[in-house]
């Protein structure tokens, strides 16, 4: 525990000490240069790295950012006269405006949309410095001197100090955000928003919020770039700039404030280095020796595959030959730039840092962190209480058509307090579609849903989980990426309070929140037979115990009801078994579950009432004895057969389709 | 990052040993983008000189003589790169003396730190006259010295040129950079003071980049103008000149130097005729001096033509202007070489 | 004359318009086989158009050099997808977008240095001449984009629809699972379709380059617009991007001449937002439900 804590810390700590004493011991303004510039593109890539490494985005409108908050600043200062601070402030308060505002289009968009929005954003501020030029001075540019701090004017090496302590304070304040349930959300509403909003988590405000903090850091960013370089102008902020962040980004390893570190390092000096011929050639010749080496260990151990093995071998190859051939490498030192991120790329997908990380923990023997003491059960999922056994979701006259398909046709049912309650029918039927409306992801045509006497509302599945209805999912929605504690904790609304306060968040406050979540969450995980697995990513979970861990997170929303959607389709025989034990437990606590199933077992073993439906509407209704020996439900399942031959036949095996 | 930092400190930036038989000469500007043509040509007609200074043993400097070693440093047009590049030389103690930069932004970005430690810079070949006048009313013995015609002369002599063409109504085309902006100004200043014999029609700008002139040019023939006062390079300049021979316009351009670069005259074609500028330079052998380098370029560099023919002569030019304030101030010392060239006796 | 102004503007506007939707065209061909898009098109363009170049100076005749320079638009293709896409589908990341950039980065920089950072000339047998039609000029190189634009289009439409490699296209492109139960090899579609979008790479550059010049930063204006258009139409919207790219052509000589020319781009820009905002599957894009 202690050596783990001491092992990272100390490396942050030493990292800073460093940096902040180099100064000192090489009296260089050029190194003094690099190393503010090293600082400022910091802070501007860990802004960079919230929409692009947790919330999975293409972020393409950083540049755009960087100069919103360069221009405001000095503008500030030229037109104001502000001082160092306020002018710093403003250009951060504005950057954090023109983000969020951006935001709310853009985010509705994925993947290559978002890119393009953010692109286009990017010219956008492009087009308007340069044609404000009553403002801006547009090409012309703007020339600010450096403004004092409380009148005090700064050296270049107090300048640099102050860039750097401002470094170690975003990456302070930014490791207590992501380590708390925001950074979680982000993550969580990458892997799946589906889910996220349906755990009542809320994925549109939480990208909002994301975005417009890494804008909000790219606003600080620039008000420090335009106190560096004390000359403004609006191609500066382009397009080429974003895509170099970008690949500072990711080639550093995203999800990581080292990584940014390190791959603000190689954008901000790499291209600077590489004037250096000796330099430039030392480097080319360790990356091909270092990937020589990699490649030949990963093609006897079969860990890589031959092209991501063999290509940076190429092109280091390429740039130790062409280094002997050249004569003039300035020349191509876009070319070598090139080359050297292609094998980064490659034979690094999660970046420098990524691989650092695997091989120092290694190296160093890290332990794993230990697991946390779980709490006990009955505070996280109390036992059942006296049930009324009144109605507690009722679900009256649903319609849901898509087109001329009338998915649903005027559904009504009532699910009592404290019961499970089956939903079946066979394929087609209008099962999912139900699910689909009750919780939120669909608008129902017509018809309404209650939740003890209140309307749910409609068509948003955020609202819905908040007002008390969790669910799980036929194909899985698990948050892939994270473990299974963390995907457990997502869920956990109940137990933050303070956390959602972002100041107290970014002051570290949130902590022992945090270590009560943790133990509540690992309480589950035991409940669903999983305490073990409490640090495996949901993606390297079995299938089963992937379905077992949806379960467990609905169940930590702690809802009114629990919709399971299928919970044992394609299991195992076992597994099967185990998962119909889980929900037998969750029942036992009182839970009351809207179960829809295939497995007619399984439902004949677990549900107090089944709801049979077909084409859109209830063919029958009542206990599972019931419902079997109807002759609708038979003629539903198995065509047009007569209807005594059927009833013989009890139980009748209801296919599995 | 340590061992990282430790091979930067040995590397990029420890003193080299000073040697005695040489003195170092920086070269920036920009060699790959937008820029290039300019900048590529302005170091290529530099390093000519350099090579016939070395040839022939180098500079007399008292009894010795000094071969000049080349730095090299591609700014990319960017002025976040330029002021770092200026940063790095200005942190070379040994240094004698920078010449480069084609865009005013860098030049305004970078050259604070050279002028702080004094190191003699000459600008050329094209850099707005705006990178100037930062330092109006500023240091005394400025140690940064500009080498191309004032973009103000020029801009006079364009002015002057029209109304001498008895022209009324003008338009006038200027690229989105600060070349081209600052290029407005200039020649809005100069009509003005030479007394409002123009009238604008139209102010029209196009970014780097821009084919499609179509919509500025309409706008110039609505406004009804009899030529067109332009400030740009020359793939922008070749894209009007052609658009107009496309809508049949037939308002000459005027314009500066860029005019002659080779990328304008090439692309434009015979579009390109009847353009009109004040020349400092052209690539036709007019002089045995001009026909001798520009002989010596095709054939050091295995090209027909010099991609921005000013350009490479003004970098030429500069080394060997250089070398005259090196001979003059019989030192390497770029503080020294500064009085010389302030001073300078012999061409 | 103000109606006249419009119509000239929206003429050599859409015409640009046609170039924009052409590479639009190859996004699309890539994207409908493997979800990705080759985000150095703007360079295959220029090596293309840089390739071509050096073959007219060859002296080789005219259809030669256009054979010669979509054949290796075809090879380039090829590379990007070896080199750039595979591994990443295969690993299924989103590791293309980088590849493609830095691929991009490598190409331009090669550019640099063997062909040189200037602009120039590219011969042409078409003439220049401008023609006065209905009180618009235009050129008949102008003409001859729009002709080249439609001809390849249908001519990879055609390709798709009538022959049984074509149509492996389409079933990979419509599921590629699917596709593969079927015995159809995805990999072999993709890299089909890599190299389809360099061809229509090739033949943007051979078009575009008697108006624009060839140097090395002749595309990048040029890409940045098709990939708008590709996303504003629909990543999935064939013809849909020919519309999308003469409007926005359009609307740009329009916006330059009312707003002035450095507010050309504002207008696209922020119908652009607005768009994808409104449909985030694009103009002629199908919408999606969300299934789970």
């Amino acid at each position: 525990m202690w050596k783990r804590l001491l092992l990272i810390r100390g490396a942050e700590l030493l990292m800073f000490a460093v940096l902040l004493a180099l100064p000192l011991a090489v009296q260089n303004n050029y190194l003094l240069g690099l190393l503010t510039l090293l600082s400022i593109y910091g802070i501007l890539l860990i802004g960079l790295d919230v929409t692009v490494g947790y919330l999975g985005q293409v972020n393409l409108a950083q540049a755009a950012f960087l100069g919103i908050g360069a221009y405001t600043a000095g503008l500030f200062v030229t037109k104001l006269g502000a001082g160092f601070l306020v002018s710093a402030l403003a250009a951060t308060a504005v950057a954090t405006a023109l983000g969020a505002l951006l935001a709310l289009p853009a985010l509705r968009l994925e993947g290559p949309q978002f890119a393009l929005a953010t692109l286009s954003f990017t010219a956008l501020n492009v087009t308007v410095l340069n044609e404000m030029e009553w403002l801006t001075g547009g090409a012309q540019g703007l020339s600010l001197s450096r403004p004092p701090l409380f009148g005090m004017s700064l050296s270049a090496r107090g300048f640099y100090w102050l860039c750097m302590a401002l470094f170690a304070l975003v990456w302070l304040a930014m490791r207590n955000l992501l380590a708390s349930q925001w950074g979680r959300a982000f993550e969580a509403l990458r892997d799946s928003p589906i889910a996220t909003d349906a755990m009542g988590v809320g994925t549109y405000r939480h990208k909002v919020a994301g975005f417009a903090l890494g804008s909000a850091l790219g606003g600080l960013a620039g008000a420090l770039y335009a106190f560096n370089f004390q000359y403004l102008q609006p191609q500066a902020f382009v397009y080429e700039l974003t895509v170099i962040l970008l690949l500072g980004v990711v080639l550093g390893g995203r999800k990581s404030l080292w990584g940014a570190f390190v791959g603000a390092t190689l954008v901000a000096l790499l291209p600077n280095l590489l004037s250096n011929r000796t330099l430039f050639e030392f480097m080319s010749g360790a990356g091909f020796l270092f990937a020589l080496f990699a490649a030949i260990r990963g093609l006897l151990r079969k860990t890589m595959r031959p092209f991501q093995a063999i290509a940076p071998v190429v092109a280091t190859g390429v740039l130790v030959v062409g280094g002997l051939l050249v004569s003039n490498t300035e020349d191509w030192r876009k070319a070598i730039f090139a080359l050297m991120l292609f094998s980064v790329v490659v034979g690094l997908p999660e970046g420098l840092m990524g691989f650092a990380a695997k091989f120092l923990s290694r190296l160093f023997r890290i332990p794993d962190p230990p697991p946390p003491a779980p709490s006990q059960l009955d505070g996280v999922l109390p036992p059942r209480r006296a049930m009324s056994g009144g109605p507690l979701l009722e679900i009256r006259d649903l319609k849901r058509h898509f087109g001329g398909v009338r998915a649903l046709d005027g559904l009504s049912t009532t699910v009592r307090e404290g019961h499970i309650h089956g939903l079946i029918g066979p394929n087609g039927s209008g099962k999912s579609t139900l699910v689909n409306v009750v919780s939120g992801l669909y608008t129902p045509s017509a018809g309404e849903v209650l939740l003890r006497g209140q309307p749910l509302p409609r068509g948003s599945l955020f609202e819905t989980a908040r007002t008390g209805v969790a669910r799980t999912f036929q194909n899985l929605q698990l948050f892939t990426g994270m473990t299974a504690l963390e995907n457990i904790m997502v869920a956990m609304r109940g137990n933050y309070r303070r956390s959602r306060n972002l100041p107290l968040v970014l002051l570290g406050l949130g902590r022992t929140e945090e270590k009560q979540a943790q133990a509540d969450a690992l309480a589950l995980l035991e409940f669903v037979g999983l305490g073990a697995d409490w640090r495996t990513p949901a993606k390297d979970l079995t299938y089963g115990a992937q379905r077992f861990l949806e379960i467990a997170r609905a169940v930590a929303c702690k809802p009114a009801v629990l919709i399971l959607d299928e919970p044992a389709a394609g299991l195992s025989h076992p597994d099967m078994r185990r998962q119909m034990e889980i929900i037998g437990r969750v029942h036992e606590r009182g839970m009351t579950i809207l179960l829809i199933e295939h497995h007619m077992d399984v439902v004949s073993e677990l549900c107090n009432v089944v709801t049979v439906l077909d084409g859109g509407k209830v063919i029958a209704e009542g206990t599972p004895g019931e419902v079997k020996r109807h002759p609708k439900v038979i003629e539903a399942y198995l065509g047009e057969v007569e209807a005594g031959e059927a009833a013989a036949e009890t139980p009748a095996p209801v296919p599995a389709t | 990052m340590q061992k990282f930092l430790a091979i930067l400190v040995t590397f990029g930036l420890s003193a080299p040993a000073l040697a005695a038989d040489s003195l170092k000469l920086a070269i920036t500007g920009p060699f790959s983008g937008g820029s290039a043509p300019m900048g590529v040509s302005m170091r290529d007609g530099a390093k000519l000189a350099i090579n016939e200074i070395n040839s022939k043993g180098g500079i007399t400097v008292g009894k010795a003589k000094l071969k000049i070693e080349v730095i090299e440093r591609d700014d990319e047009a960017k002025n976040e790169r330029g002021a770092l590049i200026a940063q790095e030389l200005a942190s070379m103690p040994d240094i004698s003396g920078v010449i480069g930069s084609v865009n005013t932004g860098v030049v305004m970005a970078g050259d604070r730190h050279l002028e702080e430690k004094g190191i003699t810079k000459i600008i050329t070949p094209a850099a707005g006259s705006a990178s100037m006048t930062q330092w109006v009313g500023k240091a005394q013995d400025l140690p940064i010295f500009r080498f191309a015609a004032h973009d103000g002369i020029q801009a006079s002599m364009v002015v002057e040129e029209a109304i001498k063409r008895n022209f009324k109504k003008v338009a006038i085309f200027h690229d989105a950079t600060n070349y081209g902006v600052s290029g407005r100004d200039d020649l809005m200043n100069q009509i003005k003071k030479q007394g409002d014999k123009l009238q604008v029609v139209a102010t029209e700008k196009f970014n780097i980049g821009d084919k499609d002139m179509t919509a500025q040019l309409l706008r110039a023939k609505q406004g009804g103008a009899e030529a067109i006062l332009i400030w740009a390079i020359g793939p922008e300049l070749a894209a009007v000149a052609n658009g107009k021979a496309k809508m049949g316009l037939q308002a000459p351009l005027i314009g500066g130097w860029t005019l002659s670069m080779s990328n304008f005259i090439d692309n434009a074609g015979k579009n390109g005729n009847g353009a009109l500028m004040p020349q400092t330079f052209i690539e036709d052998p007019i002089t045995p001096k001009a026909k001798s380098f520009i002989e010596a370029y095709h054939k050091t560099y295995g090209v027909t033509r010099i991609p921005s023919a000013v350009s490479a002569a003004q970098g030429y030019d500069a080394v060997y202007l250089f070398a005259a304030a090196v001979k003059q101030a019989g030192s390497g010392d770029t503080k020294k070489i500064k009085a010389a060239l302030e001073d300078l006796k012999e061409p | 004359m103000t109606l006249s102004i419009i119509a000239q503007m929206t003429v050599s506007g859409s015409l640009m318009g046609l170039v924009y939707a052409l590479i639009a065209y190859g996004f699309q061909l890539t994207y409908a086989t493997s979800k990705s898009v080759n985000f150095g098109q703007g360079e295959l363009v220029m090596v293309s158009a840089f390739v071509s170049l050096t073959l007219i100076t060859l002296g080789l005749p005219y259809w030669l050099v256009v054979l010669g320079g979509l054949f290796f638009g075809a090879l380039l293709g090829l590379f990007v997808e070896r080199a750039g896409v595979r591994l990443a589908l295969e690993q299924r990341s989103e590791g293309w977008i980088l590849l493609t950039i830095i691929l991009g980065l490598l190409f331009f920089s090669v550019a640099e240095n063997v062909w040189g950072r200037d602009d120039r000339p590219f011969p042409t047998p078409i003439s220049q001449q401008p023609i006065h039609i209905l009180a618009v000029d235009v050129t008949p190189v102008e003409l001859s984009v729009a002709v080249g634009v439609f001809a390849i289009m249908g001519a990879i439409e055609i390709f798709k629809r009538q022959t049984l490699l074509g149509k492996a296209f389409d079933a990979v492109s419509a599921d590629r699972d699917a596709g593969e139960l079927m015995g159809i090899s995805a990999t072999q579609t993709v890299k089909l379709s890599y190299a389809l979008s360099g061809v229509v790479a090739a033949v943007a550059g051979i078009l575009v380059s008697p108006i624009t010049t060839v140097g090395p930063t002749m595309a990048s204006a040029l890409v940045l617009k098709a990939f708008s258009v590709a996303v504003v139409a629909g990543l999935e919207s064939g013809f849909g991007v020919v519309v999308v790219g003469m409007f926005l052509g359009a609307l740009e000589s329009i916006a330059s001449f009312y707003l002035g020319s450095g507010w050309r781009e504002a207008p696209g820009l922020v119908l652009l937002i607005l768009a994808l905002a409104i449909r985030p599957t694009g103009v002629f894009g199908k919408t999606l439900i969300r299934k789970v």
